[in-house]
């Protein structure tokens, strides 16, 4: 009941004509963003963080929020018109989307996309809802301690899930603290790493380096060779499947939902993973599952209905830890502490009103997604024949004009240039950035946590292994360790990295 | 990739000298556990530990066809992104001094005309287009303080 009531709360907040505004906002750029190749959620929210900085939390979250699940949302729109995934999250889809609108049914294959992802945002914010709660209320207990392993665990998850190779993440983890620790230091309160230059006073932004390594980074790669893509054409009459393919499509999915809202709640699996094994089992399952790859409605039923799902999980420990699980939601927590809050399970006591409000706007999201994506499906597509050589341009201003109003400074745009060309030459060395930018912000928090563990302990090292939960958090990571190591994991990631290539 | 490994690995190892050596200026220990040097000076070991793997894999590991194929793409397209930061850093030098809606015009201008190859009249068009939007949504929309420079727009 309790829950109930904080939600009509919740909605009472967010059913004001400016906030639905701001959704409606959201989910558009959200759609775009995934629409085009190479500019993912993280570096639009990123970019857009500025701009709201006028107004108030609220608001500007619901419009962040509704960025990502656009996003997601939106990504499937290239994957099945062009075979040319708008965000990782998408390349599962890519398989039997584009087989459908080869075959003339690509209409179907984006309105059961729109479907799912609407099935699935809903059913996961609804668990997004009935976990975050006790999650929050459990994570009450945790001291110092736990929250140091809690971070190495949620960072080590990251580096493990997340990139193709397990050294090169580590290592990218590793210089994303090596950043985290330049500016004003956690302990004694004196400069580190400072140089004399007042800018690095308040450490790197993780904002800039963001926008650098995922908006001028991604660009640059896209902008390398003059990129010529020709879209499948759709028209709004073709856009629904018919009742027995949604029918054929309900447990697909239910499982791609059940799938990707648990992935996406572990720290690192994240959106396309979730996807990928929301389809193996899909196909796996199935009583023909040589129909997959040439067109089968559950191969893009069960990848769009887990990315949009993911993105529910992914907020679980954002909202009831304070950890980020994934780069949408690191950028998320940069925003929400530029606005100073403090996302953790105090932040149901201390701000209930905005977290509330955030839930509800999720649901509300989600309504607006489906109801503004269907009928602009064809307008959507129509978007990919601009060329991308006056998309670019565009997309470059943003990032400046984003990167220069965090503190109305060139060098924050500078800062942002500097990390486009390590982002370029990072997404060409297959180096993710998402661990660097994920250590950025997590590191100041590892080293406060650990400062203060030690402070309480007297400097008692043990105290990580005798509390029960972080011992517990830390031996989780002890045995992801010894798995990821060993050659079993090794070979299925291999194989996972040849079906994404 | 083999070489662009071994590079990472280099610049990696290199990092890891540089935390270490530089959090040696910091306290270690501090008067309630650690000090300000303790995290960046086992950041600095971590970071040598996994870039000195990463190094003897690189040298180690067979890599097939596809992994040795440069990842970097020819001259002609290093050129673009080159021409494009440098356009970029052109962009952050003036647009104090021009204000940025002007600076907008001449970044889009000169993007289109040289680097795509459009005409200068395409260019101008497009470049007047863009510094329109910027100023509808950006300042007069948004309300963002964005540079005006000495002309004052």
């Amino acid at each position: 009941m309790d829950i109930f009531n904080s939600l009509m709360q919740g909605f009472a907040t967010v059913l004001t004509p400016f906030n639905i505004w701001m959704a409606v906002i959201g989910c558009f750029f959200g759609t775009i963003v995934g629409i085009l190749p190479g500019l993912g959620p993280s570096a639009t929210i990123a970019m857009l963080i500025p701009l709201t900085f006028g107004m108030n939390a609220t608001p500007a979250m619901i419009m962040m929020c509704a960025i990502y699940y656009g996003a997601m949302y939106g990504g499937s729109t290239t994957s099945i018109l062009l075979n040319v995934p708008g965000e990782s999250a998408s390349v599962a889809t890519t398989i039997d989307g584009y087989q459908m609108a080869r075959q003339g049914r690509g209409g179907a294959a984006l309105g059961i996309s729109a479907i799912g992802s609407f099935v699935a945002g809903i059913l996961g914010t609804i668990g997004l809802m009935l976990i975050c709660v006790p999650l929050a209320k459990f994570a009450l207990k945790f001291g110092p301690a736990e929250f140091f392993s809690l971070i190495v665990m949620g960072l080590l998850t990251i580096v493990y899930v997340g990139g193709k190779s397990i050294s090169k993440s580590l290592m990218s983890g590793v210089i994303g603290m090596a950043l985290g620790t330049i500016g004003i230091d956690v302990i004694q309160g004196a400069p580190r790493f400072v140089y004399d230059l007042p800018e690095l006073m308040d450490g790197v932004s993780f904002i800039t380096v963001v926008m650098g390594i995922f908006g001028i980074g991604e660009v640059l790669v896209s902008a390398e060779e003059r990129m010529k893509i020709t879209p499948i054409h759709v028209k709004f009459k073709d856009l629904w499947p018919t009742v027995a393919e949604v029918w054929q499509s309900k447990w697909a999915i239910l499982r791609g939902t059940a799938i990707g809202f648990f992935m996406g709640a572990l720290p690192g699996a994240g959106a396309t993973i979730s996807s990928f094994v929301a389809y193996a089992v899909e196909k796996g399952v199935a009583k023909n599952p040589e129909r997959f790859g040439k067109g089968a409605i559950e191969g893009v039923a069960a990848p769009e209905s887990a990315n949009n799902a993911c993105t529910s999980g992914a907020m679980v420990h954002l909202l009831a830890l304070g950890i980020p699980g994934s780069g949408a939601t690191a950028v998320m927590l940069g925003a929400l502490m530029l606005y100073g809050l403090k996302p953790g399970p105090m932040m149901f006591h201390t701000n209930p009103d905005f977290v509330w409000a955030l839930i509800a706007s999720m649901f509300v999201g989600n309504v607006i997604l489906i109801v503004m994506n269907l009928p602009m499906i064809p307008f959507f597509a129509m978007g990919l024949r601009i060329p991308y050589r006056y998309l670019y341009p565009g997309i470059l201003l943003i990032c400046i004009i984003g990167a220069y109003s965090l503190s109305s400074s060139i060098y924050d745009v500078w800062v942002m240039l500097i990390f486009g060309v390590i982002g370029y030459f990072m997404k060409k060395f297959d180096i993710p950035g998402a661990p660097m930018g994920i250590a950025l912000i997590l590191g100041p928090m590892l080293e406060y946590n650990l400062y203060r563990a030690l402070a309480l302990s007297r400097g008692d090292l043990t105290v990580f292994f005798t509390r029960p939960i972080s011992a517990t958090l830390l031996a989780i990571a002890a045995i992801m360790t010894i798995l990821f190591s060993s050659k079993t994991i090794r070979v299925k990631r291999k194989m996972l990295e040849e079906v994404e290539e | 990739m083999k070489k662009g490994d071994i590079t990472f690995s280099v610049i990696g190892l290199g990092l890891s000298l540089w935390l270490i050596l530089e959090s040696q200026k910091f306290d270690y220990a501090s008067k309630f556990g650690i000090g300000p040097g303790f995290f960046p000076f086992w950041l600095g070991i971590i970071l040598a530990a996994f870039s000195l793997f990463r190094f003897i894999i690189s040298l180690k590991q067979k890599y097939d066809a596809e992994d040795l194929k440069p990842r970097l793409p020819g001259w002609g397209s290093l050129g673009r992104i080159g021409l494009i930061m440098l356009i970029m850093a052109g962009f952050a030098l003036v647009m104090n001094g021009l204000g940025f809606i002007l600076t907008v015009f001449l970044f889009v201008s000169i993007i289109l005309f040289i680097l795509e190859g459009d005409s200068i009249l395409k260019s101008i068009f497009y470049g007047v287009m863009f510094s329109a939007a910027v100023f509808l949504v950006f300042r007069y929309w948004l309300e963002v303080d964005l540079p005006r420079g000495l002309l004052g727009i």
